[in-house]
């Protein structure tokens, strides 16, 4: 029964990715590129806590409600939640460097068009 | 919580996120897509809570919803719609 | 057109990849390797109920630690940038709402915040959701006022006594305990109870003290160069 939830929830995460990726690559508003990145990166976060998902099992907290000798048996895997949480984070600071980086490189060359930012070009 | 609700649940959500996130792509204003973006964070977050990650769930609505939202308008603020 | 054909085709061939990879990660029943030692003994070796947190701050603290410093480096990049190239200030003055928004909400606002930090390990949250909470009432209230902020504040100081506390405290354990973060030479107490956990109350608290800090610098950067963010 929980397999089709399981599964549909990696269908997401790969679409994201593949969407966002997507988007990287085709699209030339620099802010927009910004945008799909950080789609990509919302599906790389999903698939990684799907990673340590479990079905059937309860959040790594742990109450009173657990006996301490059933806790391996009760709980999701938390280290992917940790990755994750810490990646968040490392994500929107990217976020915002691409954003000023963008902003700053259409000031100089007068267009947010990345195909006229040729400083890096060789 | 049945699993039958609990799918359901995913499955709209799951699409709703990966068309929300062409619609991104494809829609002329930007700050509509701003907007879009926001939304694929909110339900992502939707989506931890339900893999039993409140931690993650709340992180991702604080950050991915509202931090990263007003950075990009910041950007739309300066750059414009152009292109 | 053709760019978005092209970029299509590449995307379908890695889709492709993808369905053939992802479905070779089978349903696992039991936690294995890493996961299930920390699931086992995170506990009784913090004293932390939330297993998240005592992943985060206790086993993979210096990990924690890297990452802080990534976020330092983002975040001086952003406010480096903007101060040596200014785009301009365009003072806007805030609507009606926002304005009343901004002088009502920042306080119950900034309280979840730290509480997000003072329970990092009794209950979902912690130093990173906390921190960004309370950065969004200080970006809250710098849009409902029509100035720009003072540009010597003291927050590069907050940034720098939190991060310097988070290594002091991974240098207390080499001290005390022989191990950088070793977080049990305190005393872990009873997981539950708002005193317990070690060190790791007081490391959620310099991890939540330097994200604040450094996203409101970020924003307050932003302002300071223009715009209504």
């Amino acid at each position: 029964m929980s397999t089709a939830f399981y599964w549909s929830i990696a269908g997401t995460a790969a679409g994201l990715i593949l969407v966002g990726l997507w988007g990287v690559l085709t699209r030339k508003h620099v802010l927009r590129i910004a945008l799909a990145f950080t789609v990509a990166d919302t599906g790389a976060n999903l698939l990684l806590v799907w990673s340590g998902y479990l079905p059937g099992r309860t959040a790594p907290v742990i109450d009173g409600s657990i006996p301490a000798s059933e806790i391996t048996s009760a709980v999701v895997d938390p280290l992917p939640q940790a990755m994750v949480l810490t990646s968040i984070v490392i994500g929107v600071a990217v976020a915002a460097l691409f954003v000023v980086v963008g902003v700053l490189a259409s000031r100089r060359t007068g267009s947010a068009d990345v195909r006229r930012m040729k400083e890096l070009r060789w | 919580m049945t699993e039958t609700l609990m799918t359901a649940i995913v499955l709209t959500l799951g699409g709703m996120m990966v068309a929300a996130g062409i619609a991104v792509l494809f829609v002329r204003d930007l700050l509509s897509a701003i907007i879009i973006t926001g939304f694929v964070s909110l339900s992502a977050s939707v989506m931890f809570l339900l893999m039993d990650a409140p931690d993650v769930a709340i992180t991702e609505a604080s950050i991915g919803a509202v931090l990263a939202t007003m950075i990009f308008l910041w950007g739309r603020g300066k750059i414009g719609d152009d292109g | 057109m053709i760019r978005t054909l092209a970029g299509l085709v590449i995307v379908l061939i890695l889709g492709a990849v993808a369905a053939a990879v992802i479905p070779e990660m089978q349903m696992r029943e039991e936690l294995q390797g890493v996961g299930y030692s920390y699931a086992s003994r995170g506990m009784d070796e913090t004293g932390s109920s939330n297993l998240v947190t005592a992943v985060i701050v206790a086993y993979r603290g210096l990990d924690t630690l890297g990452e802080v410093v990534v976020l330092f480096c983002a975040s001086t990049a952003v406010v480096l940038m903007l101060t040596l190239y200014p785009i301009g200030v365009k003072a806007s003055e805030p609507s009606r709402i926002v304005a009343f928004t901004a002088k009502v909400l920042p306080a119950p606002i900034m309280l979840f915040g730290v509480y997000f930090i003072a329970h990092s390990h009794l209950s979902p949250g912690g130093g990173f959701p906390g921190g960004t909470v309370i950065a969004s009432t200080f970006l809250l209230v710098m849009l409902g006022s029509s100035s720009v902020p003072d540009r010597n504040g003291r927050l590069p100081a907050i940034e720098s006594l939190a991060g310097l506390s988070f290594g002091l405290l991974g240098f207390w354990g080499i001290m005390t305990a022989g191990q950088f973060l070793n977080n049990a030479f305190l005393g872990t107490g009873t997981p539950g109870s708002i005193i317990s956990g070690g060190l790791i109350p007081l490391i959620s608290i310099a991890i939540g003290a330097k994200v604040a800090s450094e996203f409101s610098g970020v924003f307050k950067a932003f302002r300071n160069s223009g715009g209504e963010a």
